[in-house]
């Protein structure tokens, strides 16, 4: 690595770094910072010459407590959402890692994260197809079980639940697996010499090692969660309204752009709150 | 503290035979060294007895128990690892006292059996650090009182000091010496140094495409080995060629024997000495090494080595024409 | 039992939970595609092919339409981002300057925070510098999200990249230019590919951040599926979904053997 040391050098830097931090400063910092400007407005400068400063866009979520209830219930989801993932993916991740070997775990792990690049609106949209009423779920059971059955999955909380694990389960097993492939051989082997058993060797290495890339599996399927729209739009119906969709709705139906701003800011707290409590941990895993 | 029974142990990995009927007994309280190049089933020999893999026939006994399908965690063995393997996430006493907890011994025993074996290893005062803040050294001393402090049957080590550097190597073998006589466990490790496998073991075992071809002390072994595997594999050796055998001493047998001296037993002089083996040859090159020096000299058309204190060697120039002699006791006659 | 036997009960556990998870992942992917094949509109079984819906997809105009502009601007994206990442990526690497720990951490927020609030954010401010909705905006910002994507895949590969070489090369008489473009790029190359599959992936499955910034009945075509299945279900959606998510995954296959995603060998 070089040091700047002449003129030059300078500018070679600069035309290297210069477009593409550029674009990310006109395309999303900004933007940012123009919404935050936008969450203390009456109106949007270029509609209303009479717009003022004000902090009624955030008082509003203050006031209305429909505003808090669904961010509660976002945040509710979220968590739900993410303690299925850490359920199902951890104990995968463990297997791919410790377990399977060679080629074959080469294979699998890319199946396992294939579905987490594809189109996740499609994927969506799948789930909408197996467990609309009298779907494919239903039939399959019905030819299975003895007896009638009725999930009515569809438009149900459930229905939303099992369509965003499906979207960021992906997450967990990704995360996880790298924190646990990392981990070297030989201390699962001077363990058991030691005499433990798989048990404690779960309890008292593989998982406080791995565990800062378990909660970055976590984080990252909690943030994007409570920002959720379009999941719950398709697979909640009527029950999907959060947080997210309150949002939406400022900018794609009611038009009430600094209200949304505000909203807006509001999950951003949330998010960067959560990046706070963690950081430490994750941060740790990066040494 | 018990012996360690191995009985016609077989291996195979796919098509390779890793292991080839092996049998051999590790002594009560021995310190024993196995030898070869990489690929000739040390390492598996050594995972076989901790547990790690299972032979596919031959039996192992530890102590008074058959344990050849016992899995790791049950045969009450200690391991140290090639590059310590210490637990990144715990204290020094936690790894420690890690196959303690495991045991249940309780926390009193568990704390008192920690300092123990801390002092032991002389790190006493290093129990609340953790393993990143250690030197290599340390580091390798808290694997050895983790492999001791819950008094196996036996300890095995994997190359144990290979990844440590020279002066610290030296060091760690007095010290790891001086703690097996001391507790007296039984001690079997791998190695591919064979300074090492010399001076830390009082048994060595040879071992080449998964057989045991020589098992015996290390000054046996050095002296007499069985084949010229062996001969070549531990220490150097110069090859005396069929030409010269007529004029000299040999020691008994003859007929299917094959001669060497080993590169110490050799004098240089300008004139033929009297009494003993002598060869004339050609001096190639002298490289001095402070105390030592090495010569190389070509004997009969072949280049051989020859190790001496500088001062014992005359003053001769390069190409210069010489004779190499040895006692007639030294020669090594390996079968062939 | 054996001790031996007993301890393969677990591991055989895992096994089994890992294909159901399997399952859990592809089934849904599995019966879109399936009934994209169905003759019958409402899913209906017994199942009868039919490549109906395939042909009235293609007689699909708006379809045809929002699929023509999706892989337009997913190409437009690889290509600026790949380009402008790699020289950031190169520029990162080669010179220690002061900040540059604040420019690396710049390329979190793109990824970290939820494109609702990205996306959002992008449609107020480029409404109020006068860009507005539409396809211009649209690639504005699927690029800005691709690029940290093609900034880190890059720059990982250069990391193994030995800086020796370049300083054997420019022992030899290379210039600055010379060195980066016959040792470095062809080095890094790899990597770039990878990077430029991500964008492409990133840009073409991209619903939110497009759904705010596409001017309605100009759209692309995640925001046509979502739009269509809100207004109800049709088998056309179903067929073009079905090529999606075969084209994503296909490229997404590519661009993790190119990066050796999960540890190599």
């Amino acid at each position: 690595m070089a040091e700047l040391a002449t003129p030059a050098d300078k500018r070679r830097l600069a035309t290297l770094l210069s477009p593409a931090y550029l674009w990310l400063t006109l395309a999303v910092f900004l933007p940012l910072s123009a919404m935050l400007f936008f969450s203390f407005v009456t109106d949007l400068p270029q509609d209303a010459p009479d717009w003022a400063f004000t902090l009624e866009n955030y008082g509003k979520f203050l006031e209305n407590p429909v505003y808090g209830k669904l961010l509660w219930k976002s945040l509710k989801l979220a968590a739900t959402v993410t303690l299925f993932c850490i359920l199902i993916g951890y104990p995968c991740a463990l297997v791919l890692a410790r377990v399977i070997k060679g080629r074959a775990r080469e294979v699998l792990f890319l199946l396992v994260i294939l579905p987490f690049w594809s189109n996740s609106l499609v994927r969506i949209f799948s789930w909408a197809i197996v467990l609309r009423g009298n779907g494919i779920l239903e039939r399959t059971l019905e030819a299975i079980l003895p007896w009638d059955i009725r999930l009515n999955l569809m438009f149900t909380t459930n229905a939303v639940v099992i369509g965003l694990v499906h979207s960021y389960l992906p997450y967990v097993i990704l995360t996880s697996y790298l924190a646990l492939q990392a981990i070297d051989d030989d201390i699962i082997d001077a363990a058991r010499s030691m005499g433990a058993g798989k048990l404690t060797i779960l309890r008292r290495l593989l998982l406080p090692l791995s565990l800062p890339g378990l909660l970055a599996g976590a984080v990252l399927v909690f943030v994007p969660v409570v920002g959720s729209f379009m999941e719950p739009r398709i697979l909640g119906g009527r029950v999907g309204t959060y947080f997210g969709t309150v949002i939406e709705d400022q900018f794609v139906a009611v038009y009430n752009w600094p209200l949304g701003a505000a909203l807006s800011f509001v999950l951003l707290a949330v998010v960067l709150l959560i990046f706070a409590l963690t950081s430490p941990i994750l941060r740790k895993a990066q040494t | 503290m018990s012996s360690v029974e191995i009985s016609n142990v077989t291996k195979t990995f796919g098509k390779a035979r890793a292991l080839n009927d092996v049998t051999i007994t590790f002594e009560d309280g021995g310190f024993f060294a196995l030898l070869g190049p990489s690929g000739s089933g040390k390492t598996t020999l050594l995972r076989t007895i901790a547990g790690f893999s299972f032979p596919d026939s031959g039996t192992i006994r530890i102590g008074e128990r058959n344990v050849e399908t016992i899995p790791v965690e049950k045969r009450d063995i200690g391991m140290m690892f090639q590059n310590y393997a210490l637990f990144p996430n715990m204290s020094v006493a936690d790894n420690v006292g890690f196959g303690l907890r495991v045991r249940k011994v309780g926390a009193a025993e568990e704390k008192r059996r920690i300092g123990e074996a801390l002092e032991l290893v002389q790190l006493g005062q290093f129990a609340n650090r953790m393993p990143h803040q250690l030197s290599g050294g340390q580091r390798q001393r808290v694997a050895l009182a983790r492999a001791i402090v819950t008094n196996p049957k036996v300890l095995l080590l994997d190359e144990p000091l290979s990844a440590l550097d020279k002066t610290l190597r030296v060091d760690m073998q007095i010290e790891l010496k001086r703690i097996q006589r001391e507790i007296g466990i039984t001690t079997i490790f791998v190695t591919h140094d064979q300074e090492e496998a010399l001076t830390l073991s009082d048994r060595i075992g040879i071992l080449r495409d998964g057989r045991l071809v020589q098992v015996g002390p290390p000054r046996e072994v050095y002296d007499r080995p069985n084949s010229a595997f062996s001969a070549e594999f531990l220490g150097e050796t110069n090859w005396l060629p069929e030409a010269v055998l007529p004029g000299l001493s040999l020691p008994g047998g003859g007929e299917g024997f094959r001669f060497a001296v080993r590169p110490e037993a050799l004098g240089l002089s300008a004139t033929r000495p009297e009494g003993v083996n002598a060869l004339e040859a050609r001096l190639e090159q002298r490289v001095f090494a402070g105390a030592m020096a090495t010569c190389i000299v070509t004997v009969q058309g072949q280049p051989w080595k020859l190790i001496a204190r500088d001062r014992d060697l005359p003053e001769l120039p390069a190409n210069a024409p010489v004779w190499v002699s040895w006692a007639p006791e030294d020669t090594v006659a390996v079968p062939a | 039992m054996t001790p031996r036997k007993k301890a393969l009960i677990l591991p055989a556990l895992g096994r089994a939970w890992l294909a159901l998870v399997l399952v859990f992942l592809y089934a849904p992917i599995l019966v879109m595609a399936a009934m994209s094949f169905n003759a019958s509109p409402f899913y209906q079984l017994p199942f009868e092919f039919s490549t109906r819906w395939y042909q009235d997809m293609a007689g699909n105009a708006q379809i045809l339409a929002a699929s023509l502009r999706s892989v337009g601007i997913a190409v437009a994206t690889t290509v600026i981002a790949t380009a402008l990442g790699t020289a950031a990526s190169v520029g990162l690497f080669r010179y220690d300057f002061p900040g540059k720990r604040f420019l690396q951490v710049m390329l979190f927020p793109p990824i970290a925070i939820p494109w609702l609030i990205i996306g959002t954010a992008m449609l107020v401010f480029f409404f109020a510098i006068g860009i507005g909705r539409g396809t211009p905006a649209v690639l504005i910002g699927h690029v800005a999200l691709a690029l940290p994507y093609v900034i880190v895949t890059v720059t990982a590969r250069l990391s193994s990249f030995d800086v020796t070489l370049e300083e054997a090369a420019r022992s030899l008489g290379a210039d600055g230019w010379t060195v980066l473009r016959r040792v470095t790029i062809p080095w890094i190359a790899p990597g770039i590919v990878a990077g430029a599959l991500f964008a492409f992936a990133v840009s073409f499955d991209q619903f939110v951040v497009s759904y705010f910034l596409a001017k309605p009945g100009d759209s692309t075509l995640p925001v046509l599926i979502y739009t269509a299945i809100r207004k109800g279900f049709t088998p056309e959606i179903n067929a073009i979904s079905t090529i999606i998510i075969a084209l994503s995954m296909g490229i997404m296959f590519l661009a993790a053997r190119k990066a050796r995603f999960g540890g190599g060998r």
